[in-house]
C-alpha cells in the first residue's frame, strides 16, 4: 500500500473537520475500552497472563532460529510448501505465481494485513484476477475503494446509510430496502457465499505460527477466514516469522488476550489450527497449500532496539484508548496500521523521513501501554523514535533550536525555578481579572481551540513544595 | 533465489543468538515458563460452566440423556426450525450408529453441499473454560458442515467437557498421536458473527446462523436452570 503518512497533519485536520465521523470515533472510543475492560476484568489475573505472554515471546525471540526451523520442518512434514519473502514485492509475486500456475482467475481472501501492507490486491487485479475481500470490513472497503481505518473493524468508520448506498450501487439486486444492519449483513452473506463456492483460491492470514506441530492459528468471528481455508482447492497463508510460538497452549493463551483485548469476547466464533492440504482420510479441503512467510524489514527490527513491537498481537487495543486516534481515525495515519502500534511500525517499515509526524502523534499518556496485552512498552518506543526524528534533523531547524534551549534551560535548575516563578506571578497578575487568557504569545496552537487559564497564588510546584519541606510536612 | 532468502533470514536470526542453545536447553526454558492460568469459570462444576458459556456465546443447548434422547431432541430441533426432518452428518462411527428412525430423522452422511439447512458434527471435546467445542476435520466431520449450512448441531458428551484449554490440547495430542494429525483442528464458539458495521453484533455472517448444542449423558436439569441464572448455585 502506497504510504501518505507524511501528510498526517493535513489528514488529521480534515479528519477532524467531520463532525459526524468525530461522534462516530468518540462512541467507539467509550464502547471498545468498556468491553474490553470487562472482559478483562471477568477473566481473573490477566494481568498474569500478559506477563506469562512476555515471557513465552521473549523465550521464543530469544530461539527465533530454532523455532523456525521446527516450524518449517514440521509444515513442511505436513505437505506444505513453504516461500519465504524478504520483500513485499516477493510476496507479491510468489502469490501471483501460484496463481498462474493453477490457471486461477477468482481469489477469496480472509483478513490479512501482512497482504494490506504489501499491497496484493493491486498486483493480482492488475494480472487480470479477480480478487474478493471476504470479511465484512474488508469486503466495504474493498467495494468503497478505501483503506482499512481500523486493524480490527476496517470499516468502522462507514455508517450504516453509507454502506447501504454502498450496497444499492454495487450490487444489482433491484428495489430493495436493506434499512437494518441485518439487511447489510444477509445481502453481503448471499452475494459472498457464491464467490466462496467459485473460488480457485484461497488466501487467508495467520494470528500464530505452532512451532510443535508447524500449524497456523486462525482466529474469526464471520467463518470467512474458514471458508477460505476449506473450500478453494489451492490455499495460501501470507504470514510474519514473529507470529511464531512454540506450542499450542501458547497459542490458545495469545487468543485468550486476542479476543478480550479486541473485542470484549472471551472465544471467538471459530478458532482454527490448519496443518497442510487434505489428507487420506479428508472428503474436502485444499488440495495444494502455500505458507508465505514475510520479512519485509522485520528482521532489521528485531535486531534493533525496537524489536518488542514484534510481540504485537494486532488486537487493535492501543487504538481504541489512543486520544489521538479516536480523535483522527485510522485514515490519518496514512498508511495500513494506525494508532500507537501504527505509529512505531510505520516508519519502521516505511521510513521514518517519510513519517516523523506519527510518532509525534502521542500525547504521552500512557493508555495504550496500560492495556496493551503483551506488554509492548509503546510510549518509550515512541519518545525514542522522536529522538531519532530528531538525530536525523527530520524537524525544521527552528523547532529544534527551541528543544536544545528548553533542555538546556532545564539542565539550570536555579535559572529554571527563577524564570519559571517570575512568569508565573506576571502572568497571575495579567489575567488576575478574567482568570484566564484568550491569546499568548508563543502559544498560539493552545488558545486557538481555548483559554489559557491564569496561575492562582501561591507559586510553583516547586516553591510550594520547598515551602512544605521547610513546615516540615512530610506528612506520608 | 528462494533459498538465498531463507539462508539470509536465518542467518540474521542466527545472529541474535551467537551461541545457539542446544534443543533439550531451549526445551528445559520453555517449560519453566509454564502454562498460563485459565480463565476464572462461572461455575464451580464443569458443566455447569460449559453450559453457562455456551449460552454466553449466543448458542442454545439441550440436555440428553442418551443417543435415543439425543436424536429425538434433532428431530424436535429440525421440525421446529425447517419443518422437515433432512440432515447432513460425517461419517462418524458415532453418528452412524444412532437410533435415527427413533427421531424420524433421516441424516445423509457425507459433506455438506450448499443449500443444506441443518449440518450435525459429533465434538471430540467441550471446553468448559469457553463454552467451545472441538471437531477435526475428515471423513468423520467435513471441515465445510461446520461452515456452510444454516444451523449447526453438535453433540459433546458429557465425559468429553474438559475444564481449560490446556485440558482440551493434551486431550487432542493423546488422539492425534504420530503422524495422524488431522488437516484442521477447530474450536467452535458460537453462531458465525459480525460487528463490522456500526459495532452491532450480527448473527450468521458467513457461517451458520444458528448453533445448537447437545450435552449428551446424565446431566441434572437443575444444572442447565443454574446456567441460565434461574437457580442460585448449590
Amino acid at each position: 500500500m502506497k504510504v501518505a503518512s507524511q501528510d498526517f497533519l493535513q489528514q488529521a485536520h480534515e479528519a477532524l473537520r467531520a463532525k459526524d465521523k468525530v461522534e462516530r470515533r468518540d462512541l467507539l472510543g467509550q464502547f471498545m475500552p468498556a468491553a474490553r475492560d470487562a472482559a478483562a476484568n471477568a477473566y481473573g489475573d490477566f494481568d498474569g497472563l500478559r506477563a506469562h505472554m512476555k515471557r513465552v515471546r521473549g523465550h521464543t525471540t530469544e530461539h527465533l532460529a530454532h523455532y523456525l526451523q521446527q516450524f518449517e520442518e514440521a509444515a513442511v512434514a505436513h505437505g506444505n510448501q513453504v516461500h519465504f519473502a524478504a520483500t513485499a514485492e516477493q510476496l507479491n509475486s510468489t502469490v501471483l505465481s501460484i496463481c498462474q500456475t493453477h490457471n486461477a482467475r477468482r481469489v477469496a481472501k480472509g483478513k490479512s494485513m501482512v497482504t494490506e501492507e504489501t499491497g496484493l490486491n493491486e498486483l493480482l487485479l492488475k494480472a487480470g484476477l479477480e480478487v474478493l475481500e471476504t470479511d465484512l470490513g474488508e469486503y466495504i472497503i474493498q467495494q468503497a475503494g478505501e483503506a482499512p481505518s481500523h486493524i480490527v473493524g476496517p470499516a468502522f468508520h462507514k455508517s450504516l446509510a453509507e454502506v447501504r448506498e454502498l450496497f444499492l450501487a454495487k450490487h444489482k439486486l433491484g428495489e430493495r430496502a436493506l434499512e437494518s444492519v441485518s439487511d447489510i449483513v444477509e445481502e453481503a452473506r448471499g452475494v459472498l457465499r457464491e464467490r466462496f463456492l467459485a473460488a480457485d483460491v484461497g488466501i487467508i492470514g495467520a494470528n500464530a505460527l505452532i512451532a510443535e506441530h508447524g500449524t497456523t492459528m486462525l482466529v474469526t468471528n464471520e467463518g470467512n477466514g474458514d471458508l477460505c481455508a476449506n473450500l478453494p482447492p489451492v490455499l495460501i497463508i501470507c504470514t510474519t516469522f514473529e507470529r511464531l510460538l512454540p506450542r499450542a497452549e501458547d497459542a490458545m493463551a495469545l487468543q485468550r488476550l486476542l479476543v478480550r483485548s479486541a473485542t470484549g469476547q472471551s472465544h471467538t466464533c471459530y478458532t482454527s489450527f490448519y496443518s497442510g492440504p487434505r489428507r487420506e482420510d479428508d472428503v474436502d479441503g485444499p488440495l495444494e497449500t502455500h505458507i508465505i512467510l514475510l520479512d519485509n524489514k522485520r528482521s532489521d527490527i528485531l535486531a534493533s532496539d525496537y524489536h518488542e513491537i514484534l510481540d504485537c498481537i494486532r488486537c487493535g487495543a492501543c487504538l481504541n484508548h489512543c486520544p489521538i486516534y479516536i480523535g483522527v481515525g485510522g485514515h490519518a495515519y496514512g498508511w495500513v496500521y494506525p494508532g500507537p502500534m501504527g505509529s512505531v511500525l510505520t516508519p519502521l517499515l516505511t521510513s521514518l523521513e517519510q513519517s516523523h509526524d506519527l510518532p509525534n502523534a502521542c500525547t504521552s499518556c500512557g493508555r495504550c501501554a496500560e492495556v496493551c496485552p503483551v506488554n509492548i512498552p509503546l510510549p518509550d518506543l515512541l519518545r525514542d523514535l522522536r529522538q531519532e526524528e530528531s538525530a536525523q534533523q527530520l524537524k525544521p531547524a527552528r523547532w529544534r533550536r527551541g528543544l536544545r534551549l528548553h533542555a538546556w534551560l532545564l539542565r539550570q535548575p536555579v535559572l529554571y525555578q527563577r524564570l519559571t516563578g517570575w512568569s508565573m506571578s506576571a502572568l497571575g497578575l495579567l489575567g488576575k481579572r478574567r482568570g484566564a487568557f484568550r491569546r499568548m504569545p508563543f502559544a498560539s496552537g493552545w488558545t486557538s481551540q481555548r483559554d489559557f487559564p491564569a496561575p492562582e497564588a501561591g507559586g510553583t510546584f516547586m516553591r510550594q513544595y520547598a515551602a512544605r519541606k521547610r513546615r516540615g510536612g512530610r506528612r506520608g | 533465489m528462494a533459498e538465498s532468502v531463507r539462508a539470509a533470514l536465518f542467518a540474521r536470526l542466527r545472529e541474535r543468538s551467537p551461541a545457539p542453545a542446544e534443543p533439550a536447553e531451549i526445551a528445559r526454558a520453555l517449560a519453566a515458563i509454564g502454562y498460563a492460568t485459565a480463565a476464572r469459570m462461572p461455575h464451580a462444576d464443569l458443566h455447569t460452566a460449559f453450559i453457562a458459556n455456551v449460552l454466553a456465546n449466543k448458542g442454545t443447548l439441550e440436555l440428553a440423556l442418551d443417543r435415543g434422547a439425543a436424536v429425538r431432541a434433532i428431530g424436535r430441533y429440525l421440525y421446529k426450525r425447517f419443518r422437515t426432518h433432512k440432515l447432513v452428518a460425517g461419517n462418524d462411527p458415532r453418528l452412524a450408529a444412532m437410533p435415527w428412525r427413533d427421531g424420524g430423522v433421516l441424516p445423509r452422511f457425507g459433506a455438506a453441499e450448499p443449500g443444506d439447512a441443518a449440518a450435525l458434527s459429533y465434538a471430540r471435546l467441550g471446553v468448559a473454560e469457553t463454552g467451545a467445542i472441538v471437531t477435526f476435520t475428515g471423513r468423520a466431520n467435513p471441515g465445510r458442515n461446520n461452515l456452510l449450512p444454516e444451523d449447526h448441531l453438535v453433540l459433546v458428551n458429557r465425559e468429553d467437557v474438559v475444564a481449560t484449554l490446556e485440558d482440551a490440547w493434551a486431550k487432542i495430542r493423546l488422539e492425534t498421536g504420530a503422524g495422524a494429525w488431522p488437516r484442521g483442528i477447530q474450536f467452535i464458539a458460537g453462531p458465525s458473527s459480525t460487528a463490522d458495521v456500526e459495532a452491532q453484533l450480527v448473527l450468521g455472517a458467513h457461517g451458520p446462523r444458528r448453533w445448537h448444542v447437545i450435552l449428551v449423558g446424565d446431566t441434572p436439569a437443575q444444572d442447565l436452570e443454574q446456567a441460565r441464572g434461574e437457580l442460585p448455585e448449590a
